[in-house]
């Protein structure tokens, strides 16, 4: 008994000891170490890790892959065992602020000085009472995909290679009849399915003069009815009635299957953003000379808007300062920092080459943060890269370049209002006889029973 | 007294480890549920006592009507299609000679498929346009394609028929082992007195399972109206509404908001009119048998 007491003593010794050496280390947990099947880029991470390691080697780099989602991210957070950094979806930084999952970086990006380098409109994004809760891994500007194979096909190339495409939705609608017509394939992908068809709406409603919420004396008001957004709706009711251009089931539509339609030809056009560009090539096979993207058409009275939002990493609400410094070290080191250093080149050179070994456009990310040295070294290293016909996308940069272009996200409620407008675009591409104005009717007073219920109030 | 107690003791060790796991696994968690139905939290923390406000918030948004009126219609459209298939399934199977066994394993095979997969399965069955299996079938009988899942009178039935195709397998095991333990003397003897396969399904057959349909038809009620997957997977529960249910608001609110109070107060909901009808509907069949 004595003996065995000893030896238990003697292990807890050598466990509590071992404990308090690696106390000393801080440990970063990597959520966005990519998945096992995914080897080119578990290579790149190595190196970064290597690399780091020796750059700071008080930490101790963990990879914790985790893809996030919502069914597995709250048990997750609840046990602790959320990694330290990890990527999210543009649609979640506000509900996992006001969860209280996810950490206040305010200062740590002050001793970088890093928050005044962010782009004020991403930063809104991933603020709550001006303070900072997350770094844009990118940004997007919502543009629109083109399938080319089957602008050729419908004979709507120019001379040069370049698409004939659509400025106005006036015009979409007569390309899409046209490649209808002339391929069988859709024209145009509309998403029906979940919030994403109410994002996108959004943004075809704001081209048609639309401002879905408005404030009025401090208060906010639902603004789903105005003639601008029936116009819109009205369109969007013909696209599938009048034209019959849309895909055979739009409620069947996400944003994920939009991109399968543009990349395997079941549609020609689709709203999206440059941060996807590896959705329709990577991920479903496109060739690269087959895909242009574009601005998004411009509305009856001119109004050309791009929706644009940002793609976070954020931080478990349980990470220490120090972990969080690790973590933003990392970031430097892979290039998606505000900061020019040999390594953080280093980093975005890795990530062009990794872009083209799998066959995904090297085209500029949006910039997510305005630091101009940055900035600079990313557009040299794209050129370098380059692997795309930059005719093919340049009027969609140029035109997101251009002042009063980008348009942040309504501000309140934003996927309520979504999954209002959802419920409408799938009314009205179902029903041939939906009353548009009606079913808008009731969209906006659910949003203001909401407004009212959880902004208005609290005020 | 305590060798009443001691006597017992067996009993209480072969059950302990089932009860430990129900009240860890079950009773638990509802109670928690149930608490935290009248908080406020952040995540799963609760933060104050808010009494009903989650009741009247979710009771209040725009979408508990639609959800609350498909869930029994649901339940209707389960009970019309779905509640005598395993009956007559079971039936046709114990008169049947030859190939009893292939024909019992062959209902039963749906419910060896994961559920999500033949969800997905029939995604492709009830595909819009040419490629849709249904459209394809129908194709060739010269029926245009259609957007099955679109017409939102018609995609509860539809759902409806899925989940009959999934689940009246097992069913129809149950009234098939019921069916097998009739005693085989009651139907000699009415053969006998003259009666006919009519006569012996009337008079013999459906008295002997009436009891057991009873149950069932509880059961079908309390499963068909915890629907959830199958919306989620075929319709999202579009369109406009047309296929949502409350499990499917639970759900959203628990795994899209992460708003777990409310979630709670839903399955509480759901919970209560479960208890309601359960209630209301033995009292009608005891009403019934006196």
């Amino acid at each position: 008994m004595k003996k065995f007491l000893i030896f238990f003593l003697l292990l807890l010794l050598i466990f509590n000891g071992s404990e308090i050496f690696a106390q000393k280390k801080i440990v970063l947990k990597l959520g966005m170490w990519p998945e096992p099947t995914l080897k080119s880029d578990i290579e790149m991470f190595e190196k970064w890790k290597k690399e780091f390691e020796k750059k700071y080697p008080n930490v101790q780099v963990v990879p914790a892959t985790y893809k996030y989602s919502p069914d597995t991210f709250v048990p997750l957070a609840e046990s602790g065992n959320l990694p330290t950094i990890f990527e999210t979806w543009f649609t979640e930084p506000q509900k996992l602020i006001a969860g209280g999952f996810v950490k206040d970086i305010t200062n740590e990006l002050k001793k970088k000085g890093w928050d005044s380098l962010m782009n004020p409109s991403v930063k809104q994004i991933l603020s709550k009472n001006n303070r900072i809760y997350g770094v844009p891994r990118d940004a997007y500007a919502l543009g629109m995909y083109l399938n080319l194979e089957l602008f050729e096909k419908a004979g709507l190339m120019n001379p040069d290679g370049t698409p004939k495409y659509p400025k106005t939705w006036d015009e979409l609608a007569k390309f899409a009849k046209i490649i209808k017509d002339k391929t069988g394939s859709a024209g145009f992908c509309l998403l029906a399915k979940d919030n994403a068809g109410g994002w996108h709406f959004t943004q075809i409603a704001w081209n048609f003069g639309a401002k879905l919420e408005i404030q009025k004396d401090g208060k906010w008001y639902a603004n789903l009815n105005s003639p601008e957004v029936v116009a819109a709706m009205n369109f969007v009711k013909d696209l599938k009635w009048k034209y019959n251009v849309l895909t055979d089931d739009p409620t069947s539509e996400d944003w994920g299957s939009g991109f399968e339609a543009i990349a395997t030809g079941r549609a020609a056009m689709y709203l999206g953003a440059q941060d996807a560009v590896n959705q329709p090539t990577q991920v479903y096979g496109m060739p690269l000379d087959k895909l242009a993207i574009v601005p998004v058409p411009a509305g009856p009275k001119g109004h050309q808007y791009s929706l644009m939002g940002g793609t976070p990493y954020m931080f478990s609400a349980k990470a220490t300062s120090d972990e969080i410094m690790a973590a933003l070290n990392f970031l430097e080191i892979m290039g998606k920092a505000p900061v020019v250093t040999p390594e953080s080149l280093a980093g975005m050179k890795a990530d062009a080459e990794n872009r083209v070994k799998n066959g995904v456009p090297v085209i500029p990310s949006f910039p997510a943060w305005i630091a101009k040295d940055w900035l600079k070294a990313q557009e040299e290293i794209t050129k370098q890269y380059r692997n795309v016909d930059m005719r093919l996308y340049n009027d969609y940069y140029n035109w997101i370049k251009k002042p009063n272009v980008l348009r942040p996200e309504e501000p309140y409620l934003t996927q309520d209002m979504y999954a209002e407008l959802t419920k409408v675009l799938q009314a009205v591409v179902t029903d041939k006889n939906a009353d548009v104005k009606k079913l808008l009717d009731v969209a906006n007073s659910n949003l203001q029973k909401m407004l009212d219920m959880y902004v208005n109030k609290k005020k | 007294m305590f060798k009443r107690h001691k006597k017992d003791i067996a009993g209480w060790i072969i059950m302990a480890p089932s009860i430990i796991l129900f009240v860890f696994f079950l009773w638990e968690p509802l109670l928690a549920s149930v608490v935290m139905s009248f908080y406020s939290a952040k995540g799963i923390r609760l933060e104050r006592f808010v009494g009903f406000q989650n009741y009247i918030e979710v009771v209040q948004h725009p979408d508990f009507k639609a959800a609350f009126f498909n869930t029994f219609l649901y339940t209707f459209w389960s009970l019309v299609i779905g509640f005598l298939v395993p009956i007559i399934l079971a039936i046709i199977i114990n008169e049947i000679i030859h190939f009893k066994g292939f024909f019992r394993v062959s209902v039963y095979l749906p419910n060896v498929i994961p559920g999500l997969a033949v969800a997905i399965m029939w995604l492709y069955i009830y595909r819009a346009g040419k490629t849709g299996l249904l459209n394809i079938l129908l194709g060739k009988l010269g029926f245009p394609p259609q957007a099955w899942l679109t017409k939102s009178h018609l995609v509860i039935p539809l759902i409806v028929l899925f989940m009959t195709w999934r689940s009246a397998g097992a069913t129809t095991l149950i009234y098939l082992a019921r069916l097998q333990g009739i005693d085989p003397e009651l139907y000699e003897a009415a053969t006998i007195d003259g009666a006919g396969i009519w006569a012996r399904l009337k008079y013999i057959t459906l008295p002997q399972i009436y009891n057991l349909a009873r149950t069932l038809l509880i059961l079908q009620i309390i499963f068909v109206f915890q629907v959830l997957y199958e919306p989620l997977v075929l319709t999202n529960g579009g369109p406009n509404n047309a296929s949502t249910t409350l499990m499917l608001l639970v759900y959203k609110y628990a795994f899209e908001k992460f708003d777990y109070p409310k979630a709670a107060s839903i399955s509480v909901i759901i919970a209560l009119i479960l208890l309601l009808l359960t209630t209301v509907y033995n009292r009608l069949v005891k009403v019934n048998e006196e």
